[in-house]
């Protein structure tokens, strides 16, 4: 009797559960694990989403091939590794170097609502503040302090040779406040104890940093790492407003600043190649995981784990 | 003061100018003449602040800034409240019920943050166009447009959110099995100890997600860009921009763009300003496991 009843309620408790998962497991069914089904068929599939599905051509193998071939595709891999790894990595060592600038200042809130003004604005009106305002060829802040040091003014965003890294730069402006943000929670919670201990060890500074506060940021580290690099292997919106887009007399825009995205985006809603473009995305899909797995096993192998 | 606490301050006083003075420069060419806007070098103080660059971005009924701070407000909206609803009661599920396969859906919904968009973009779009009972489709989704001519096409593809749920199962833990527990035994259900017990205390936790998802939602750029290339009635504030840029970079009236600019972002200012712990609490929650 009281085995059964206690069953039942096992049970009632099980289907209250689903019942509450349930918005979630319908949304990520329809949105999610049935589209990601659809796109492995896609990827083998001739279509241009203006005919059925079922009645477009199977091609097999043919839309990966392709797209190796495809000389914009290999571009744009080559952009968006140079991306990914600039943006992350190099935003990464000036938000720790803010982080530590800013932990013991006066004020700390407000240095910290600075680097962050930035994260919560749209991408449009960064996009706007630098191209017109920063990197403008004439007049523009940038080419104005070239001038001043006697140094030829640049098309900052004109040039194939310095666009992307132009542009790298301006995604790490926008993007360093959350970074800091993090660093900044990451350093607090290193317990004072180990600064005190390597003291008396006769720590200075530098010490303290690479032995102290390096590795125990470790966890903060490879978090911001991973996430890091999942988004910005999907950068879209900054390249695209900033000249991937194209500019209002149709021109087309330059190969260093093509990232995947936007490969993926033009391929399949301006050349209506959806096979082409899923295809890409697994692609995609697949280095994300490599990156992902690289970052996980490099910066766990030894080291402090957690220090809670 | 030493030297390193005066290289210190220095690099302050550079950080400090290199976040503000675009910004600055920004409200400034807002105010400023078309004349002021193309001289060399750059005009940092309006003569006389042209306040009438507002008036006609505002007034000007080529430039449709009131329709897409609707629709951008309603989309940012709808999602935000649907976020919170479903974060909350599966995240709800996930910290304080058990059932079979509950570590599974966890680390399920864990693992599709690692998704690329561009892996489920296409079909989303194919399925929304297709989906049933909206936009004139019929049952089986033939025959209509479906729902990429209304708001549900920018708000359903977001309604469910990984971080969200995360966020609030983190939230959850922490809340006491016995204060369940005595509500279980005094016979309440489990619909009524979450919306009696646990929503009051998880209430900085739906702050938190809500700021997130509106800021995020307001400046999002990609899907809403591919839904509205269509449905130009629904196009939100980021989309919109974009189409003003295309069609004022290069004219005289320069300056009237950067107004809507600067109009853009003060939604957005607006709420982390007066919320700003709260999100900052929201990253620093998601950097740690």
């Amino acid at each position: 009797m009281g085995l059964k009843s206690s069953r039942r309620r096992a049970m009632r408790r099980a289907v209250t559960g689903y019942l509450f998962l349930s918005p979630a497991i319908v949304f990520y069914l329809i949105f999610l694990i049935i589209p990601v089904g659809m796109s492995i068929y896609i990827s083998f599939k001739k279509w241009n989403m203006l005919v059925p599905l079922s009645s477009s051509k199977f091609i097999g193998w043919k839309n990966y091939q392709d797209l190796f071939k495809d000389e914009m595709f290999l571009y744009a891999l080559k952009n968006t590794l140079i991306w990914a790894l600039g943006t992350v990595f190099l935003g990464m060592l000036i938000a720790l170097g803010i982080a530590l600038l800013i932990l013991k200042v006066r004020r700390a809130s407000l240095w910290r609502f600075l680097v962050f003004a930035p994260v919560v604005t749209p991408l449009v009106a960064v996009a706007r503040i630098w191209q017109d305002g920063i990197y403008k060829t004439s007049g523009g802040m940038l080419n104005s302090i070239l001038t001043l040091m006697h140094l030829p003014p640049q098309h900052w965003l004109a040039n194939d040779q310095i666009a992307l890294f132009s542009i790298m730069a301006v995604a790490i402006w926008a993007g360093v406040g959350s970074t800091v943000i993090i660093f900044t929670a990451g350093l607090k919670g290193i317990p004072e104890e180990y600064y005190q201990a390597a003291k008396i060890d006769g720590a200075n500074a530098w010490h303290e940093f690479f032995h102290v506060t390096l590795p125990l940021l470790r966890p903060t580290i490879l978090f911001l790492a991973v996430t890091g690099l999942i988004g910005a292997w999907q950068a879209f919106d900054l390249v695209f407003q900033m000249g991937a887009g194209g500019t209002q007399s149709g021109v087309s825009s330059l190969k260093s600043i093509i990232l995947l995205n936007v490969y993926l985006y033009q391929t399949a809603f301006q050349n209506l190649r959806m096979g082409r473009a899923t295809a890409g995305a697994f692609i995609l899909f697949l280095i994300v995981l490599c990156f992902t797995f690289v970052v996980l096993k490099i910066l766990r192998q030894g080291g402090v784990e957690s220090y809670e | 003061m030493n030297k390193t606490e005066i290289l210190k301050y220095l690099l302050l006083i550079l950080i400090a100018a290199a976040m503000f003075l675009p910004f600055f420069w920004l409200v400034s060419a807002s105010l400023q003449k078309y004349e002021e806007i193309i001289s060399i070098p750059l005009t940092w103080i309006p003569s006389i602040p042209q306040w009438s660059n507002y008036l006609e971005v505002l007034t000007n009924s080529n430039v449709k800034l009131g329709l897409y701070f609707k629709n951008s407000f309603i989309v940012s909206t709808m999602i935000t409240v649907l976020v919170l609803l479903t974060s909350s009661l599966a995240g709800y599920a996930l910290a304080k019920l058990t059932f079979p396969g509950r570590d599974f859906f966890f680390n399920f919904i864990l693992s599709t943050m690692m998704f690329p968009t561009f892996i489920f973009l296409i079909p989303v779009y194919y399925i929304l166009r297709k989906f049933p009972l909206l936009g004139g489709n019929n049952l089986f989704g033939q025959g209509g447009s479906g729902a990429l001519t209304s708001y549900a096409g920018l708000v359903l593809p977001f309604m469910v959110s990984a971080w969200g749920i995360f966020l609030m199962r983190q939230f959850m833990m922490n809340i006491p099995d016995d204060f369940l527990d005595a509500a279980r035994i005094d016979g309440a259900g489990e619909f009524r100890i979450f919306t009696v017990i646990i929503a009051p205390l998880v209430k900085p936790a739906f702050v938190t997600l809500a700021i997130f998802q509106f800021i995020s939602n307001w400046n999002a750029f990609l899907w809403p860009l591919i839904v509205t290339t269509s449905a130009q009635y629904l196009m939100t504030l980021p989309v919109g921009l974009r189409m003003m840029v295309t069609a004022y970079s290069t004219s005289t009236v320069q300056n009237r763009l950067f107004a809507a600019t600067v109009l853009g972002i003060i939604p957005t200012i607006i709420v982390f300003l007066a919320l700003q712990r709260h999100y900052v609490k929201g990253i620093t929650l998601s950097g740690i496991k």
